[in-house]
């Protein structure tokens, strides 16, 4: 079988501040269509920042970031194309209902002219309540506002998906429904980078986990290797350890 | 892409509990100001047609007597104008009427005597709606167009799509325009209609070109504080820092640019004031009169030989002649040399007020609001180009009546070295119903722009720079 190319790729990424904090430091990263990719981490450790450069909201200092091949710095809207994103307060608007909001973002990703009954099926995939369809988003529980939020990514139908801590602040009923409809977009094909700081449901959805600390990638493990580690403490001693930068 | 960012940003506006706020002030106030202020004009009408009345009775009334005595004066009035409906301008601060006599002519009472002390805070007129309501207003919607969705977080969701940076901006502020814009139209017309409905003769003349003018100036004017307002949102991550920076540029440009502006010139270049003028021409016109008098008197004993002679008999002398000759020449000088003077203080005084009035308006135009009234102003008819015409038609009758009447009846006053004074009359035929007529050149809509050219750039200004820098602001900006 022929290697697969990366949707998302990495490529020797570095991001320093302004202000001379170095985000990312040397990046190298690739995910698979069909391949979930979750990047654990304390705050800090640069996994945000490594989704902002490859939605484009903030430039590299070096090193290129590619989706479908794209590089992303190059040809921002062209790479947007093949991306959705979901993060961890899903940005909506307050005034709008779930479907309005739905509609917008289903728009701005390129889905002109569905219809009403379309948009519905979409929320209803991702457990929705029915009466909630047309009910003002600020009334929404994190919960719903998330399940919402993974809508607007499945709608756009892109084929790399990227989460920033989509599970962060859900209760367990609700993170396990949205650790569902994540398996359902991996079987899909979709390739999926989540930076989480939930260690038992990375194990659980992840392809591959990687550790990130001070902008590194400090360890990678796939879930075969993982079947026979314990990733809490694999986590908690790479935390523990000296910094890494003097 | 563009349309749904324009659509959903009505959308998010017609939702807020702003809009409908706005809408009621913007359609309460609009009409409500043009039908007091049509009520005004009404009253305005009568009153000048009244007075018209009583001054064209009192012009009919002229005695012979009373000219030679030199005690006839004639009131000039200006007639109210159509557009102080919409704009007051100086509509209310210049005087109503002129008097002119023989010795010149003084202002009478402005139009703000009769007002109440609550007109000392501005009078609500439609520039003023626009100018402190609706500039304010478009800059609290334009608050939080960027800021807004910067602090949200929905900027990093719509820029997560691929979308230009450019086509959401020109998106959401156009939208959020549209969203400011429609309540007004809305307003504007049922004013119009209000108006229609009592009669105001709107179709009369380039009125219906003055009031399109006006309803373009205003939505530009509009269109400016909401690029304003966007520019600050765009430089701001939060809502709240931009609503203190919009705050802090609405008073700067309404309430301090336009009164500094005007207290800078009036220190740099202090002026004199029209009554001073007035007074000072009056003296002149008595201290001419004066050494006319006393060389009359001195030429007298020079061609008559003695105080007592009484001049002209029954029969013509040759003293007669030469006396007759010298009087003519002597008056003639002297009716030169005043009108001379008088010509050279009202030149002075002119350029006095031309020069205070331009360091005035030309600082004052660093505030969109200030070109905006002034612009306004000038299309209404109300403002600078008005008081010039009216200052021009002031003088310009004052010479006429001097010509037509004031100097038909000669007072020969001859002050003789012996201190006594001889006191002579000629007159020349006065036909009253030929008097001029106290009239004021219109302004054309054409002259207002062409005038007003730095307002325009003013506005022009105003309009791009802020669009501009809320372009690159938003292009550099680094979503986190």
């Amino acid at each position: 079988m022929a290697k697969q190319v990366s949707m998302l790729k990495a490529d020797d990424l570095s991001k320093r501040y302004e202000d001379g904090v170095l985000a990312v430091d040397h990046l190298n990263l690739g995910i698979r269509p069909g391949e979930v990719y979750c990047l654990l981490g304390a705050n800090g450790a640069g996994k945000t920042t490594t989704i902002n450069l490859f939605l484009n909201f903030i430039p590299p200092t070096t090193g290129t970031c590619y989706i479908k091949g794209i590089d992303v710095t190059k040809d921002p809207l062209e790479a947007k194309k093949y991306v959705s994103f979901v993060s961890e307060n899903v940005m909506l608007y307050g005034n709008f209902t779930a479907r309005q909001n739905l509609e917008f973002f289903a728009k701005l990703g390129g889905k002109q002219n569905l219809a009403k009954e379309q948009y519905y099926q979409v929320m209803r995939r991702v457990s929705l309540q029915e009466k909630a369809f047309e009910q003002r988003v600020k009334t929404f529980s994190k919960g719903m506002r998330q399940k919402l939020g993974i809508s607007i990514a499945i709608i756009k139908d892109a084929p790399a998906v990227l989460l920033d801590e989509p599970t962060a602040g859900l209760d367990p009923k609700a993170a396990e429904e949205f650790l569902e409809i994540l398996g359902e977009l991996k079987n899909e094909g979709k390739a999926i980078l989540m930076s989480t700081h939930d260690i038992f449901r990375a194990k659980e959805i992840g392809d591959r986990v990687g550790i990130m600390k001070e902008g590194r990638l400090v360890m990678e493990r796939t879930r075969e290797e993982l079947q026979y580690e314990d990733l809490v403490k694999i986590y908690i001693d790479y935390m523990k350890s000296e910094p890494l930068t003097a | 892409m563009l349309k749904t960012i324009v659509r959903k940003e009505l959308q998010e506006n017609l939702y807020s509990y702003r809009f409908p706020l706005f809408a009621i002030i913007c359609i309460l106030l609009v009409p409500l100001g043009l039908y007091v202020n049509n009520l005004n004009y009404i009253k305005s009408v009568r009153d000048y047609n009244e007075q018209m009345r009583l001054a064209d009775e009192a012009v009919a009334s002229i005695k012979m007597q009373d000219v030679m005595a030199g005690n006839v004066s004639i009131k000039g009035f200006r007639p109210p104008s159509l557009l102080s409906i919409i704009s007051q301008g100086f509509e209310s601060a210049l005087p109503r009427f002129y008097v002119f006599s023989p010795d010149g002519y003084m202002p009478g009472e402005s139009s703000s005597g009769e007002a109440s002390i609550l007109s000392v805070q501005g009078k609500i007129d439609f520039v003023f709606l626009i100018q402190m309501v609706l500039s304010l207003v478009g800059l609290l919607f334009a608050s939080d167009v960027i800021a807004g969705e910067k602090e949200s977080g929905t900027l990093r969701a719509m820029l997560s799509n691929s979308l230009p940076r450019d086509t959401i901006l020109v998106g959401k502020i156009t939208g959020g325009f549209l969203a400011l814009w429609f309540p007004f139209i809305i307003a504007f017309v049922l004013g119009v209609v209000l108006l229609l409905v009592r009669a105001f003769p709107l179709f009369v003349g380039d009125t219906p070109a003055r009031v399109l003018s006006v309803f373009l100036a205003a939505s530009l004017f509009m269109l400016i504080y909401f690029a304003i307002g966007s520019m600050i949102s765009s430089s701001s991550s939060k809502t709240r820092t931009s609503l203190i920076v919009i705050l802090l540029v609405w008073v700067s440009f309404q309430l301090v640019i336009p009164r500094v502006s005007d207290m800078i010139a009036d220190v740099i270049y202090p002026i004199r004031t029209e009554t001073q003028v007035s007074l000072e021409k009056s003296l002149l016109a008595k201290s001419v009169d004066t050494e006319t008098s006393r060389e009359l008197g001195r030429q007298y004993v020079l061609i008559y030989g003695n105080e007592d002679s009484s001049g002209r008999g029954d029969n013509p002398t040759p003293q007669d002649a030469k006396w007759d000759a010298v009087k003519k020449e002597i008056e003639s000088n002297a009716r030169e040399r005043k009108a001379q003077q008088v010509k050279q203080i009202d030149d002075a005084y002119g350029r006095e007020k031309r020069i205070r009035q331009n360091i005035a308006t030309n600082l004052s135009l660093l505030s969109p609001s200030a070109a905006f009234a002034r612009l306004l102003a000038d299309v209404c008819g109300t403002g600078e180009i008005a008081r010039r015409k009216y200052d021009e038609a002031v003088r310009d009758h004052g010479r006429a009546l001097d010509v037509s009447l004031f100097s038909r009846a000669k007072r020969t006053v001859i002050a003789l070295p012996s201190g006594k004074t001889s006191l002579r009359f000629s007159i020349q035929p006065i036909d009253v119903k030929a008097l001029p007529k106290f009239t004021i050149a219109p302004a054309s809509l054409a002259e207002a722009f062409k005038e007003d050219w730095a307002s325009l750039l003013s506005l022009a200004f105003w309009l791009i720079a802020p669009f501009a820098a809320a372009y690159v602001r938003f292009l550099k900006y680094d979503v986190r």
